[in-house]
């Protein structure tokens, strides 16, 4: 208690000018103001300014990078929409193609059954015909064979022909 | 113990500047207050140079690293310069006077910070804490020992108007210089005279006199203010916080809850107040600063008005990012 208010004796003025205090503090600031404008400042305003610079410097580039890649974009959209419009063209194009084809050949195939159909007829009604004249004969033969046999004479060829040819008339009278 | 809880009965007995050991090794008193600014500088420059190095760029190889700056004290140089500069003196100074008054600021800003910070280290505390523990207060050689002898650091040199006189000097000196810088001496002394115009006027000469011991006044009381505004803060805040380590010392008759009660309250309140004079330390340190600034900046007014009004916002809208980075100093 005695110790720091004899302390607090020894305490100047709060307000009274020293002159070492003064002049201390005068000349260690003029000496480190003057240490700092040489060794310090100058060092960190350089590194600042570098910094602030390589900041400055990768803005700009990423500016620009970005401005590129929007026009790239913007290209790379304008194709895309180009090669979307041309491919649906294309589309277009080709189921038009693939309907023509698809009606020609349809078009082709009936045809070519109509014929096939027409020439399978003809075929069918030349054989039909062939059947029925060779079952006339046939039938002819068979008759006159009956008739010799009944008659128990020999038929000539003559007789043969006349036989088949009255025959024949009946049938054909018969038929209608 | 005791000459803690003594130190609480004369709050300014403990805030106010005391002799130093030194003064026995000189045989001239040398006050605490000179030994705290000699080390302040030392500290403030070793920081400072630390922190330079630092926060230079590094070599290429470092790679992307060699743009960051290593280190909490580094980082807070930095960030305080960039700040200081970037929000503060060159929207206030104009690029151009910012930059080549960066170097003296700057300088004044961290020497007042370290002197303010070097008051809140209860350094004559812990010697007088010592002195008490080794008994040799209670004696009578310990009695004459406190006078000064036992203290070999501490307090706070901005609380010493001392001290604060002479940095406000080297403000007056810069405001100065920059006034003879932009007006020449001529033109400085018609300023101080009420300006040129005033001057050639002959019929005007009786008004001389009066504007010369105004400005004259002007020129003094500004750096004055200065070195007061620092003085008071730094006293009053430390004072509070004796006041307030004296509540526990006051209450010694009221029994040991009482005294273990208040002083547990008024030492919850000093832990308050200390980050309070934290706070204070920086902010009275800019202040000093910024009005050294201000100061300096209203020599220049024609200058950077002029700049003003043909297009400040162009100027610095046209500068880049760079520009705004207090580099450049020595180009001006």
């Amino acid at each position: 208690m005695q110790s720091l208010l004899l302390a607090a004796e020894g305490a100047g003025n709060p307000v009274s000018f020293e002159i070492l205090p003064a002049v201390t503090a005068f000349v260690v600031f003029g000496l480190a103001f003057g240490i700092l404008s040489v060794f310090v400042w100058p060092k960190i305003a350089t590194a600042l300014d570098e910094r602030n610079a390589k900041i400055v410097g990768e803005i700009k580039a990423a500016e620009e990078a970005r401005a590129a890649a929007k026009g790239a974009q913007a290209e790379f959209e304008k194709s895309l929409a180009n090669a979307r419009e041309e491919a649906a063209n294309m589309i277009k194009q080709a189921r038009a193609d693939a309907q023509r084809v698809a009606d020609e050949l349809k078009a082709r195939n009936e045809q070519e059954l109509a014929e096939r159909v027409a020439r399978a007829n003809a075929d069918i009604e030349a054989a039909r015909k062939a059947a029925v004249a060779e079952l006339h004969a046939q039938s002819a033969a068979l008759a006159l064979d009956v008739a010799s046999k009944i008659l128990r004479r020999q038929v000539n060829e003559q007789d043969n022909g006349r036989l088949v040819q009255e025959s024949l008339s009946e049938l054909a009278s018969s038929r209608r | 113990m005791h000459t803690v809880l003594a130190s609480g009965s004369n709050p300014l007995g403990h805030v106010l500047d005391k002799s130093s050991a030194f003064s026995g090794v000189f045989g001239h008193e040398v006050k605490l207050s000179v030994v705290s600014v000699i080390v302040g500088g030392v500290i403030v420059l070793a920081w400072m140079l630390f922190a330079a190095s630092r926060i230079r760029t590094g070599p290429e190889s470092a790679g992307h690293d060699r743009w960051v700056t290593k280190g909490r004290l580094a980082q807070l140089v930095e960030v305080l310069v960039d700040g200081l500069y970037t929000q503060m003196l060159e929207p206030v100074m104009g690029a151009r006077l910012a930059r080549a008054w960066l170097p003296f600021l700057l300088s004044l800003f961290f020497f007042v910070l370290v002197l303010n910070l070097m008051g809140l280290v209860p350094l004559m505390d812990i010697q007088e804490i010592a002195h008490g523990l080794g008994g040799k207060g209670e004696t009578e050689e310990g009695k004459e020992a406190a006078k000064g002898a036992l203290l070999w650091i501490g307090g706070t040199a901005t609380a010493c108007l001392s001290v604060n006189i002479a940095l406000a000097a080297w403000a007056f000196l810069a405001i100065q210089w920059q006034s003879v810088r932009e007006l020449g001496v001529k033109g400085t002394l018609e300023h101080l005279c009420g300006g040129a115009e005033l001057v050639r006027n002959p019929g005007l000469w009786f008004v001389v006199p009066i504007i010369l011991v105004v400005e004259v006044l002007g020129m003094v009381i500004k750096p004055a203010a200065l070195a007061i505004r620092l003085f008071a803060n730094m006293v009053g805040g430390h004072t509070l916080m004796a006041t307030l380590m004296m509540f526990g010392a006051m209450a010694a008759s009221l029994g040991v809850a009482a005294v273990g009660g208040i002083s547990l309250l008024a030492g919850g309140f000093a832990v308050i107040i200390t980050f309070l004079e934290l706070f204070v330390a920086f902010l009275q340190a800019f202040v000093f600063m910024f009005l050294t600034a201000v100061f300096i900046s209203q020599m220049a007014h024609h200058d950077e008005h002029h700049d003003e009004e043909h297009g400040h916002g162009e100027h610095h809208g046209s500068e880049s990012a760079a520009a705004h980075a207090p580099g450049a100093v020595h180009g001006h």
